[in-house]
């Protein structure tokens, strides 16, 4: 990596890393085009295609993980929660949560409890339930499976 | 035993297949959903001898591993190509960031890029055999 592109790309990491920390008010993203040294222009642009997301959506995106860690693994409410993770009215965490995961925080935190194994797949444990789904469904999965 | 199955983790698994399948040119074999998550592999165009899983990175553990890589520029999966140079000008034609351009080291030339989803990877062209 040539010394300036190595810059660049250490201050869009940097500017990551702004944007997904816990803080009590979110940075903006001319902020962080100011720490990264570029334009927010030229900043979304190279973000883009560093991280394959504007900063909003990458912003957006840590915190819905974030919200998804704290709800399997701790016992704080949906409220707290969506304090904790940035958003200040739990009505548009609640909705965008839903959107984006596909069901409303509270039943994410009971379907994951209620799933053994823990929170967080690894997604090689993926394998086995996803051809029994196939099974299940009484697919064909001879010759789909993975193997020589 | 053989080497069938190799993985990736990916921050979002409908994005890695875009850039897997639109920008880099693999094929998906299975998508399979398994509650929010997916089985979900490709293979390289008319060829089924390796699968490549693209996982979700859910885990924190492997979130955290993957950031620690990326942010030291290591790439974590590496592809070999007929023709680097025409694949590097396709994918910087289709806005793909590489953090190291062409360049030859000893017995192979490599690129390195960004796939979007949290890793970098290593594009590898060994030297013609004389």
């Amino acid at each position: 990596m040539s010394a300036g592109r190595a810059a660049a790309f250490r201050r869009l990491c940097r500017a990551s890393d702004l944007l997904r920390a816990p803080r009590d008010r979110p940075v903006s993203v001319r902020e962080a085009a100011a720490a990264a040294g570029m334009s927010p222009f030229h900043f979304i642009r190279r973000f883009r295609a560093l991280f394959g997301e504007t900063p909003r959506q990458f912003l957006i995106r840590a915190r819905i993980d974030r919200a998804k860690v704290l709800l399997a693994s701790s016992d704080r409410s949906v409220t707290d929660v969506c304090l904790e993770v940035g958003f200040t009215s739990l009505g548009s965490f609640s909705d965008l949560f839903a959107r984006r995961v596909g069901v409303a925080p509270s039943v994410y935190r009971r379907r994951v409890r209620a799933r053994a194994g823990g929170a967080a797949p690894g997604c090689l444990t993926l394998m086995a339930p996803a051809f029994a789904t196939f099974e299940k469904r009484g697919r064909a999965v001879a010759g789909r499976l993975p193997r020589s | 035993m053989r080497i069938k199955l190799t993985s990736i983790m990916v921050d979002d698994q409908d994005k890695a297949l875009r850039f897997y399948t639109g920008v880099l040119g693999f094929a998906k074999k299975h998508e399979i959903p398994v509650g929010e998550y997916k089985w979900l592999t490709v293979v390289a165009p008319g060829r089924d001898d390796l699968e490549l899983s693209l996982e979700p990175n859910a885990n924190p553990a492997a979130k955290a591993f993957q950031d620690a890589m990326f942010r030291q520029a290591i790439p974590l999966a590496a592809f070999e190509v007929d023709d680097i140079e025409a694949d590097v000008r396709r994918l910087k034609a289709a806005g793909v960031a590489f953090t190291t351009e062409v360049t030859r080291m000893g017995p192979v030339t490599i690129a390195v890029c960004s796939d979007t989803c949290g890793n970098l990877i290593q594009l590898y062209q060994p030297a013609a055999q004389e």
